[in-house]
């Protein structure tokens, strides 16, 4: 399969799963509205549902950028909590000012990305190794902030942003949703997003035609660390408080919305409504499990046959077009 | 005692020089782990001279080595499919699913030590075998698999055990499994010579484990077939391997070693729950790629793979012993990790300047 088909056909099924994604999202709702006489409908119900929706968002889109030039990100929850303490108890302890620490935030998330991508790029170690140390390293240095207490009593403006909502939606939506729209931008008109997009998809073809794809991946990581700064801006909003727990079981789900959403883990090619979509589905998930008061652990067994399901799916789809089935793939971070 | 597969794309450690010093010093520089030999060394010694309390037998050691096997164990199952240029997020949760079936095998069916754990490594490696089986035939990416696969895998084992136990454990003990935690080989006795206090019986897997492994990819038809395949996927399904079948076997292997895992664990912790395997991810690609072991497939280095859990656990024992706090230990094994690779990096850059050169 060559890297041109390989792209018109991903971009076919992305357009189909972004499709899939919306009917199944809507008989969700519906179904849930049903299920409930109407009460998921009601204002309150809606805010509850949509309000643990942002950080998915933000950390699935966090993810999508590192993936898009064929990158993955370790990192993410323990970026993100480390970030959400040294904020907390910067607030707390060094009295800096609310403003102060969301910048701040923003600033040590995009700066911790940048050094994720720039050992990445200067020791040619497998970004899947480099992230998976630094990981390590920051969950040491969120315990070191924080210890095993839990931050609380910061700035009660960030609080109330955190719990405002306008027409019963969450502010910290609408800042997910900001933040995506602005990425989905960025990845589709402006020259850096495209030259992130190039060098995910043929490195060999980017160089050719002068991208440099050192730079690339230092970008890419770059704003994946940023993106993650808000997370944990919206976190500290809206969470009760920060700890050392925090951001433990980001990991994961923030692998589930971009592969749900149809992001190709070989990087070139990014979809960020179909990972806004498929974050939204596993909230749904999380909800209808709420609502028939099944055991948590349904949740995770769900994400797990539906992640496996869609790629599966998605790959038939894929071969089935082409007419190429591929006996082997290599691992996913080779080369 | 790194395994290559001989294709043509590997480039084997720089041989041949003309000067005898360039030949000793190539060969030492090249092995990665002669470095990690000598890290150890010199940590044991330091850690040694500092607090003499490091080589107490039973309370520092016995407990130390006990871990090295049971992570070397943890470390294997990852090298089973990295050795195909794989990955496996759901090596804990396997470890977890594995367990599971032994305690179920001894509380519900009340099976005797040995056949329980031959039940477990049983399931382990048919979990292993389906997920390879999955990525065989639908051509989906390891690591999107085997991520799919954990979160099922958390699900369904935490579901079973609010199922079938009141206490979320399994805690019921057969014949055997007390004297296996807590006896060394100072209890194993060949007339008037025992062996060392230091040295738990249930290491005595581990060793198993890494014979088995080591053979499999050193002599046996099926490893190196194994190892062909992650060097070169395609030019060895036009050699006529069945990468199909190496696939499926490779993640069956990496399921039963995480399952014997799972096993080490409960037997040392006492009881079977579903948080066995929760801190199996990190340790498994540490001891493997510290090790020397490629994360794209077709080199694997069994013996290292020990040499680079025992680094990591020495240090973490050496470091509390100094009275350094939990977070500093996390803090330095990812900086170790990174400084590690990079000299593992430096070195490639040397030999293959070299390699030019000549």
């Amino acid at each position: 399969m060559t890297s041109l088909e390989n792209l018109t056909s991903t971009r076919i099924s992305l357009r189909n799963t972004e499709t899939t994604l919306v009917v199944v999202a809507v008989v969700g709702v519906v179904a849930l509205t049903i299920s409930s006489h109407g009460a998921m409908l009601s204002g309150n119900s809606i805010q509850a549902t949509l309000a643990y929706l942002a950080t998915p968002i933000l950390i699935g889109l966090a993810q999508m950028v590192a993936l898009s030039v064929g990158q993955m990100n370790l990192s993410v929850g323990a970026l993100g909590g480390f970030v959400a303490v040294a904020a907390g108890s910067a607030m707390v302890s060094l009295g800096v000012p609310a403003w102060l620490a969301v910048i701040g935030s923003v600033a040590l998330g995009a700066l911790g990305g940048a050094i994720n991508g720039a050992l990445v790029v200067f020791t040619r170690i497998n970004g899947f190794i480099v992230t998976l140390a630094t990981m390590t390293i920051l969950t040491g240095l969120q315990y070191e902030v924080v210890g095993t207490e839990t931050i609380s009593n910061y700035s009660s403006g960030l609080r109330q942003i955190g719990a405002a909502a306008i027409l019963h939606i969450p502010v910290v939506l609408l800042v997910a949703l900001a933040v995506a729209a602005l990425l989905a931008l960025f990845m589709r008109r402006s020259l850096p997003g495209r030259r992130l997009l190039a060098s995910g998809g043929n490195p060999l073809a980017a160089k050719l035609s002068g991208i440099s794809n050192d730079r690339s991946v230092v970008f890419a990581h770059c704003l994946s660390g940023l993106i993650i700064g808000v997370a944990a801006v919206v976190t500290l909003a809206s969470a009760p408080g920060v700890n050392q727990s925090i951001g433990g079981d980001w990991l994961l789900s923030s692998f589930a919305a971009p592969i749900i959403g149809g992001v190709a883990l070989s990087g070139g090619s990014v979809s960020v409504t179909g990972t806004v979509l498929a974050a939204l589905i596993i909230r749904l998930v999380d909800v209808a499990r709420a609502q028939f008061s099944l055991d948590p652990n349904w949740i995770n067994f769900v994400i797990g046959a539906v992640v496996l399901g869609t790629v599966v799916l998605a790959h038939r789809r894929q071969t089935g077009k082409t007419g190429s089935p591929r006996a082997t793939r290599r691992g996913a971070t080779t080369g | 005692m790194t395994m290559l597969a001989d294709s043509p794309n590997q480039s084997a450690p720089a041989s041949g020089e003309s000067s005898t010093f360039a030949k000793l010093f190539a060969k030492v520089f090249a092995n990665q782990r002669t470095g990690l030999v000598l890290l150890i060394i010199v940590l044991v010694v330091i850690f040694g001279s500092l607090r003499s309390a490091f080589f107490n037998e039973q309370l520092v050691l016995f407990p130390m080595v006990q871990q090295i096997a049971m992570l070397t164990v943890v470390g294997l199952s990852q090298l089973a499919v990295l050795s195909i240029g794989h990955l496996n997020i759901a090596v804990g949760q396997m470890a977890a699913f594995g367990a599971m079936f032994m305690g179920m095998a001894y509380q519900v069916w009340h099976l005797p030590l040995y056949a329980g754990l031959l039940v477990g490594l049983l399931a382990g490696a048919a979990i292993g075998a389906l997920t390879g089986l999955i990525i065989a035939t639908s051509g989906v990416n390891s690591f999107v698999t085997t991520l799919a696969m954990n979160f099922a895998l958390l699900g369904l084992v935490s579901l079973v055990y609010t199922q079938f136990t009141t206490m979320a454990a399994f805690t019921t003990k057969p014949d055997g499994m007390e004297q296996l935690r807590r006896y060394s080989l100072a209890d194993v006795c060949v007339g008037q010579v025992c062996g060392s206090n230091a040295i738990p019986q249930i290491a005595i897997f581990a060793v198993l484990a890494m014979c088995l492994v080591g053979y499999l990819f050193s002599r046996a038809r099926t490893g190196r077939e194994m190892l062909f395949v992650g060097a070169n996927p395609v030019a060895a399904e036009l050699s006529g391997i069945p990468v199909r079948h190496r696939i499926i076997g490779a993640h069956a292997l990496s399921g039963a070693l995480a399952a014997l895992a799972g096993f080490m664990l409960a037997v040392t912790s006492g009881s079977f729950t579903a948080g066995i395997g929760s801190e199996f991810m990190i340790p498994s690609f540490l001891g493997p790629v510290l090790g020397g072991t490629l994360l794209t497939g077709g080199a694997v280095a069994v013996f290292g793979t020990f040499l680079g859990i025992a680094l990591t656990q020495i240090i973490k024992q050496g470091l509390t012993m100094i009275g350094a706090s939990v977070q500093s230990l996390s803090i330095s094994l990812g900086a170790i990790l990174l400084v590690a690779l990079s000299v593992d990096r430096i070195r490639q850059v040397v030999s293959e300047r070299r390699a030019v050169r000549r």
